[in-house]
């Protein structure tokens, strides 16, 4: 299904509001205190109940709220064939599971199509869903028989292109990948671009890169500029590079009048580490300094990263105030 | 009757100052005592059965025990519950009286809970009703202390320093201090190798002292800074918070030459974010030295399974108190009037300032808090502090030994909560203090709190800090202070949890 979309589209970075209570229960989950059954109950509860806040909130593109993820890392891990995971090794959720690469990875499917039929046969909105990308992915898992990073990276962009492509074959318009180890590694970046682009071979959808400086625990995880990201960001096949603007500032904005890319960017324009809701006009502003630099047609209005981290009120006001900010300034626009 | 040795550490250390009796003797001593007494008839089995000897060794001589005491515990309702403890501080308890003392704590636990009204010769005088620690009235002398300190010291005649253990304090140590130092100069060069150091370099102190510390690290930083032809002084941001603005002014003087490169802010150590929340993940080193060892805290403790909040109300003996009317020339049942109006207005409470100094340093000596234990009912959160869960109290017991007493740090987790989002991605944050690193040390030792001069002080639980850490993305260590042997401090420190 694919729906025009106004200008200024608004989406989400991916995830939505984690409860406490679901956080409890993942944890007792690990220590067989709740059942597989039961957890999976309740993601079915709080995913519709996150489509139904983007929905009121008045976002353009939803994601499921991806609260059955525990982490960017395990959920993958989980799913990848030829990847052990020791699911042992972890007693609260949000931790890494130890995982480990001891031979080539095989070729299968990873379970993301059927998350995607069912988000689009519970709402009418236009949908994405997010994939943790390659450079990440290699990051946290152990790679035992890769000769290189680059290698277990190349391989990973080939195994997750077959998903990405199944997706799209579903009919998933809007796909986002999500590598915020780059910020982390700068000098990777050539060939963490080279698995980016292995990943989108060949691929129908709308593909955004979200490369933010890291969400765990609610906290950046690197600082810096995105001035390391060019020229070489340029190489990659994406139609869209989503970065964080609203926590870090739109200083880096700059550096698109410096450099030319050809993608439309995603303006984070909502900070995600603070609780404090960002009013419409905060929005708007951020939004037109933006439109000082690129056209309208090249900005899809996004918060900052993820929304897992903010208390479930503060997540939904936040969304709110991005789209009525959003709809002041599209309303300039049309004057 | 269980007996607990709450002494390891100390099983070395000399007894009583002046006699030679070793910890093991007093303890011989004690169980010899209770076999009289039941030789004797005076202590009846069915008690006995029942009863928990605490055998302690308080670290702070000035502390709020008297060398005996009773607990009884009671329900969520106030119903008598059958578990009693007698404590025993070995380090005060005078061994020729030891079998009286019993006998008297013995008599104790079969008086009714309830005391009969009106006065009763030999009572204590009891000065406030029985509450958690964190809302005893220890925490408004400990503020009367820091507000008042410069009286207090020219009352005492020492500056607060000479009341620590060691004479003085290991903040200051300059080995300690150029090693920190030279651990943050190294992040810095890593920083700036990887293109990533921060125009602006921000440094934080909370709990300043003299600001002799904050001397002492800046001068060292400006030499490495010079001797390597780094340029980062010149970047440096230091800022001293203290909640005292007589005590900013003096680290203020005390800093000197650096004064330009540093800024006081007065703050609440409880939640520095407030103040500083302009500088959210910019602050690449906090430093914190004996802060959360002064903060509020409770003290659980789980006796046969079964969670109990230690509850405390403020006493005199009447000893102590007979001593304090007659010193003062005051009827003891003026007392309790003159302690609130203390607490409220410090010590103007008498016309005469020095019989008001005179009136706060006694009182605060003899002051003892009565204990009782209030068990906990499965739905009760209030021993839980904000920010946490039930659950984190859960994992902490699932770690601890079946039969423990511990502290809830909740002054010391509120600060660590409200220091951690100031970090800069790379950044750590130091808290030099007394610590328990793990619930299981807690089978070791009694790490009740103290008199520090006029403050209270306490062991710092840092298995919950520990916990803290974890929730917001920091994995927490501890390493002992190595730079003077027989040091009690730790260094806690972070690092990012991935």
């Amino acid at each position: 299904m694919t729906m025009t979309l106004p200008v200024l589209p608004t989406t989400v970075t991916g995830s939505y509001s984690m409860p406490e209570w679901l956080k409890r229960a993942k944890n007792d989950y690990l220590q067989r205190r709740v059942s597989r059954h039961d957890l999976d109950d309740m993601y079915d509860a709080v995913r519709k109940a996150a489509i139904k806040d983007q929905e009121v909130a008045g976002v353009d593109i939803i994601s499921d709220g991806e609260l059955q993820r525990d982490n960017m890392i395990d959920y993958f891990a989980e799913r990848l064939p030829g990847v052990q995971v020791d699911f042992g090794s972890k007693r609260f959720y949000y931790d890494y599971y130890d995982s480990t690469v001891r031979s080539k990875l095989a070729t299968g499917a990873l379970g993301l199509v059927d998350e995607a039929r069912s988000l689009r046969v519970l709402t009418d909105r236009r949908t994405k869903v997010t994939v943790s990308g390659p450079h990440t992915l290699v990051k946290r898992i152990q790679n035992l028989y890769y000769p290189s990073e680059e290698a277990f990276a190349l391989d990973l962009g080939r195994v997750l292109n077959l998903e990405l492509r199944e997706l799209a074959r579903a009919g998933v318009t809007d796909l986002q990948i999500d590598e915020p180890y780059y910020s982390g590694f700068p000098e990777d970046l050539p060939w963490a671009i080279r698995a980016i682009n292995a990943m989108v071979d060949s691929l129908d959808a709308h593909v955004t890169l979200h490369i933010c400086y890291g969400n765990r625990y609610g906290k950046p995880s690197w600082e810096g500029s995105y001035r390391y990201l060019f020229p070489t960001i340029a190489e990659a096949k994406v139609h869209a590079i989503s970065l964080e603007f609203a926590r870090r500032g739109d200083e880096d904005l700059q550096l698109f009048n410096e450099f030319k890319v050809p993608f439309k960017i995603g303006l984070g324009v909502i900070d995600v580490k603070s609780h404090d809701v960002e009013s419409p006009g905060v929005v708007a502003d951020r939004i037109r300094r933006a439109l000082k630099i690129l056209p309208a047609e090249r900005l899809v209005i996004n918060p900052d990263c993820g929304l897992v981290h903010l208390p479930r009120d503060v997540a939904f006001m936040k969304l709110a105030g991005m789209v009525e900010g959003t709809r002041l300034v599209r309303q300039e626009l049309t004057r | 009757m269980l007996v607990h040795f709450n002494q390891s550490l100390q099983t070395t250390r000399p007894g009583v100052e002046g006699s030679r009796e070793t910890f093991a003797e007093l303890s011989g001593r004690v169980v010899e005592s209770l076999a009289a007494l039941l030789q004797q008839g005076q202590l009846d089995q069915r008690t006995l059965s029942r009863l928990h000897i605490h055998l302690d060794w308080i670290q702070y001589r000035a502390n709020f025990r008297d060398p005996i005491v009773v607990r009884r515990a009671f329900d969520a309702a106030g119903a008598l519950l059958p578990l009693a403890e007698i404590a025993i501080d070995l380090r005060q308890v005078e061994t020729l009286r030891l079998t009286t003392m019993l006998a008297e704590a013995q008599r104790e636990l079969r008086r009714r809970p309830v005391p009969s009204s009106g006065p009763v010769e030999h009572a204590p005088l009891v000065l406030g009703e029985y509450g958690p620690l964190r809302d005893s009235v220890i925490w408004q002398f400990n503020r009367l202390f820091w507000q008042r300190l410069a009286e207090w010291e020219a009352a005492s005649g020492q500056g607060f320093e000479a009341a620590l253990p060691s004479g003085r304090s290991d903040a200051n140590h300059p080995q300690a201090i150029s090693d920190s130092v030279g651990d943050f100069w190294t992040l810095l060069r890593d920083l700036e190798a990887r293109a990533q150091l921060p125009a602006e370099i921000f440094a934080l102190e909370v709990g300043i002292g003299s600001g002799t510390r904050a001397r002492i690290w800046l001068d060292r930083f400006k030499a490495l800074d010079e001797q390597c032809g780094t340029g980062y002084y010149a970047r440096l941001k230091f800022i001293l918070g203290d909640y005292a603005p007589q005590t900013l002014d003096q680290a203020l003087a005390a800093v000197g030459p650096h004064a330009p490169i540093v800024s006081v802010m007065a703050m609440d150590a409880l939640n520095p974010f407030k103040t500083l929340s302009f500088l959210r993940f910019k602050i690449l080193h906090v430093h914190l030295t004996n802060v959360y060892d002064n903060m509020p805290f409770d003290e659980l403790v789980r006796r046969d399974g079964r969670l109990y909040m230690v509850e405390t109300r403020p006493a005199l003996s009447a000893a102590a108190a007979g001593q304090l009317a007659a010193t003062l020339g005051v009827r003891v049942d003026e007392i309790p009037v003159l302690f609130r109006r203390l607490l409220e207005i410090g010590p103007e409470v008498f016309e005469d300032r020095t019989r008001g100094m005179s009136f706060w340093r006694c009182i605060w000596s003899a002051l003892r808090l009565e204990e009782r234990l209030r068990a906990i009912d499965d739905g009760d959160e209030a021993h839980v502090p904000s920010g946490l869960g039930r659950e984190h109290i859960d994992e902490l017991l699932d770690a601890a030994p079946h039969d423990v007493r511990f502290q809830v740090s909740r002054g010391a987790a509120e600060s660590f909560a409200n220091t951690l989002p100031l970090l800069h991605p790379r950044g750590y944050l130091q808290v030099q203090d007394i610590f328990v690193p793990a619930m299981d040390d807690y089978r070791q030792g009694f790490y009740g709190p103290g008199k520090l001069d006029g403050s209270v002080v306490s062991w710092v639980n840092g298995a919950l800090l520990r916990a803290v850490g974890a929730r917001a993305g920091y994995d927490v260590h501890f390493a002992p202070f190595r730079y003077r042997p027989g040091s009690k401090t730790m260094m806690l420190y972070t690092t990012q949890r991935d």
